[in-house]
């Protein structure tokens, strides 16, 4: 296993002004990313527009991650990358 | 779940100290008040879900209802300290305040958990897919048995499904025989039989026979899982009414601002400090953007849930938006309306051989024919349970017909080739056949006409159907084919579709579906492959069947996953049903606003009052939307335009 950590900025206009709606978009690309094969761990910050996600590099690349973030309609920047494991 | 627990749990404990602290200045003890004020104060703070959203947001330059909700609370609980002292009624005045920012707080974070579950709900639909999604095989290995995680099993692999359980994997059966159903891919509940031959998809149940099954796609490339994709990327795609909402939205907060101020000057130089204030933290506490942002996502997303628990996937937003003005479906025949594939639909026979002996020795000639009208014979004998020797030899006379011989008997296939030796009985059939758009092949054995088979494509058992239901909506129906006018003018009898065009090339019905479009709003309904380029100029594309097929999955406005063509009239209803729901919402949701604004600027209402009316406002909404999941398909008889 050869984990990885990667802090990314996605970001959606949608939703002004109201939390529930956040909340709600948030769980839907939380469970989108978390189903890819070889993602351990993902935290969606609705507020912020920050997405950490850990994932095992042996069985997944980051590129096929934010592609699948994209799809669902987001603008992706990575913010941060580091090996944690 | 665990987020909607600590939610709970939350809200629950902020009621409790808000009561307590509520009745704790009734009880005759030492420090009642200001052991009240601590326990309301510890009530409050219960709520910084609220006030930790409200100020992080406005860190990322976004306004919030929460903020407003968070500044409310704030100045109720500073006046509780302030005013009271200054006109001297002390800590008992004090707990007024208080308690009331308590019960704001508590009125909120409800409104906020039992939205945020509510929205959850939504997710149903999909849920119900991904749990569906196998997550072990039994498979074969060196002749043992062995159960595997779903991740280690290769392509090309044998997995053994015994009855009763869910197939792991998309592949094609190579031994055994079972009924299988497969609603999770294509919603109807009807079990399908499954032999060698036959494809399976993963997350379908197997019924009764035991199944081996040769691996062709697993995990994530599977039906299934491009099925649980689309849905997911569709729920994210916001259809064009929202831009109404958002346009909204975006002023609205900065608006409330200037108005709560406004209402804080007025009021200040008419009505004093005290009055000033309660208005002002009313007029905060009463905007409910939410209703207005909410209202459209929420339907949109419970409302391709909903589809794709039918088999039918609606690619986004904007789909639900054309959808729902569609004017004219135009339909392709062949492998549409039609099952695509020829079949033995009458034989005729003459002198005193029987139907078994025309089958029989038409099925010799045509053995090794890969012809469609060979195959529809071939499979007649197998449906018959005849054995089909070999011809002993055979030739094939491209557009004729096949001259072969079985032993010492010679058998001709075909018009062309026996012409000569036709009855009038014979040639009256053929032509009344011919008429009908459908194929006659005369059986002649040593040069007698032995029987006629008559071969057609047949119509779709629910076609008739869905022509019906289209027409009960108001909906124009258009068959387009490339066959010839014979065979599309009685089809187009059969199932009654308002017009049809035949003999058209790819291109012709491209341009058919052009200038239908200049009056209509156009749906194409077709397998998604060969209709390509009709299907990529109308304004809603259905591909049908699609289950299995990656191409028209993708590229599709609306997959139909079964061939189920009554979905086409569903997929319109709902979408009817949906923009009316998201229109209403929007309607509501703003007058909602403008009413709630109004009582609170003029004093009409309290703090409390004016959280309770805007937490239900939301609320109502996104239960309203979230109950597109529940619609059900119409039956025949209740649809209508």
């Amino acid at each position: 296993m050869n984990v990885e950590r990667v802090i990314l900025n996605a970001s959606k206009i949608d939703c002004t002004g109201c939390s529930t709606c956040a909340v709600f978009k948030a769980e839907n690309l939380q469970h989108a990313i978390a189903r890819l094969n070889g993602v351990l761990k993902v935290k969606v910050d609705e507020i912020a527009g920050k997405v950490t996600i850990e994932y095992d590099k042996e069985k997944i690349i980051l590129s096929k991650i934010t592609e699948r973030i994209g799809r669902l309609g987001y603008q992706v920047k990575i913010i941060s990358e580091e090996e944690i494991q | 779940m665990k987020g909607h627990v600590k939610g709970v749990i939350l809200v629950i404990l902020l009621g409790i100290f808000t009561l307590a602290g509520a009745l704790m200045p009734g009880i005759q003890i030492a420090y009642a008040h200001e052991l009240s004020i601590a326990l309301t104060l510890v009530a409050v703070a219960l709520g910084y879900r609220i006030y930790v959203h409200g100020i992080r947001s406005l860190m990322h330059r976004n306004v919030t209802a929460q903020l407003f909700a968070t500044i409310a609370i704030f100045i109720s609980v500073i006046a509780g300290f302030v005013l009271p002292a200054a006109s001297a009624t002390g800590t008992a005045g004090a707990v007024g305040y208080l308690t009331a920012s308590a019960i704001v707080a508590f009125i909120i974070l409800s409104g906020m958990t039992l939205e945020d579950y509510i929205i959850h709900r939504t997710r149903g639909a999909l849920e119900k897919l991904i749990n569906m999604s196998p997550t072990t095989a039994r498979i074969r290995r060196e002749g043992v048995e062995v159960e595997v995680l779903i991740d280690e099993v290769k392509l090309g692999e044998v997995v053994l499904v015994k009855p009763g359980d869910k197939i792991p994997v998309d592949g094609t059966v190579i031994s055994g025989q079972s009924t299988v159903n497969q609603a999770t891919i294509t919603g109807e509940s009807i079990p399908v039989e499954k032999t060698v031959g036959d494809r399976t998809f993963a997350g379908t149940l197997n019924e009764h026979g035991a199944l081996e099954i040769k691996v062709e796609k697993i995990a994530e490339d599977t039906t299934l899982a491009h099925l649980i994709q689309l849905v997911e990327e569709a729920q994210e795609k916001k259809a064009p009414i929202q831009n109404v909402a958002d346009r909204f939205t975006t002023y609205f907060l900065p608006i409330m601002a200037v108005v709560a101020s406004s209402v804080f000057v007025a009021s200040y130089f008419a009505l004093g400090f005290d009055v000033a204030l309660s208005r002002t933290v009313t007029v905060l506490l009463v905007a409910c953007p939410c209703a207005l942002a909410i209202a459209v996502p929420v339907a949109v997303a419970a409302t391709i849930g909903n589809a794709s628990m039918n088999g039918v996937i609606i690619k986004g937003g904007t789909h639900i938006e054309k959808l729902k003005d569609v004017k004219l479906v135009a339909f392709d025949k062949t492998g549409t309306l039609t099952i695509g594939e020829p079949k033995v639909v009458e034989i005729k026979t003459f002198g005193n051989y029987s139907e078994a002996d025309t089958i029989k020795y038409a099925a010799i000639a045509e053995k090794f024919s890969e012809h469609p009208l060979s195959k529809a014979i071939i499979a007649k004998a197998a449906e018959m349970n005849m054995k089909i020797p070999d011809p002993t030899d055979f030739k094939t006379i491209p557009g004729q017909g096949v001259n072969a011989h079985y032993g010492n008997k010679h058998i001709l296939i075909g018009r062309k080739l026996i012409e000569i030796g036709l009855s009038e009985e014979a040639n009256q059939l053929i032509s009344r056949v011919e008429s009908e758009g459908k194929t006659a092949i005369p059986v002649a054995l040593d040069k007698h006409v032995i029987g006629i088979v008559v071969v057609a494509d047949t119509v779709r058992e629910n076609s008739l159907e869905s022509i019906q239901r289209l027409k009960r909506l108001g909906v124009k129906t258009v068959m387009l084919t490339g066959d010839s006018t014979l065979t599309a003018k009685s089809i187009a009898e059969q199932i009654g579709v308002d017009e049809y065009h035949a003999e058209l090339l790819p291109e012709e019905k491209v341009a058919i579906i052009v200038e239908l479009k200049k009056d209509n709003v156009v749906a194409m309904v077709g397998d998604g492959v060969n209709d390509a380029p009709a299907l990529a100029n109308s304004d809603v594309s259905f591909a049908m069947g699609a289950a299995g097929s990656d191409v028209a999955m993708e590229t599709a406005d609306v997959v139909l996953l079964g061939d189920d063509l009554t979905k086409v009239e569903y997929a319109i209803s709902l979408s009817r049903k949906a923009f009316n729901r998201m229109k209403g919402n929007i309607a509501y949701a703003f007058v909602w606003n403008i009413v709630a604004l109004s009582l609170a600027a003029f004093g009409i209402l309290n703090p409390v009052l004016a959280v309770v009316l805007s937490e239900a406002g939301c609320i109502s909404v996104v239960i309203n939307s979230s109950l597109l999941l529940r619609s059900k398909p119409k039956l025949l008889a209740e649809v209508q335009g």
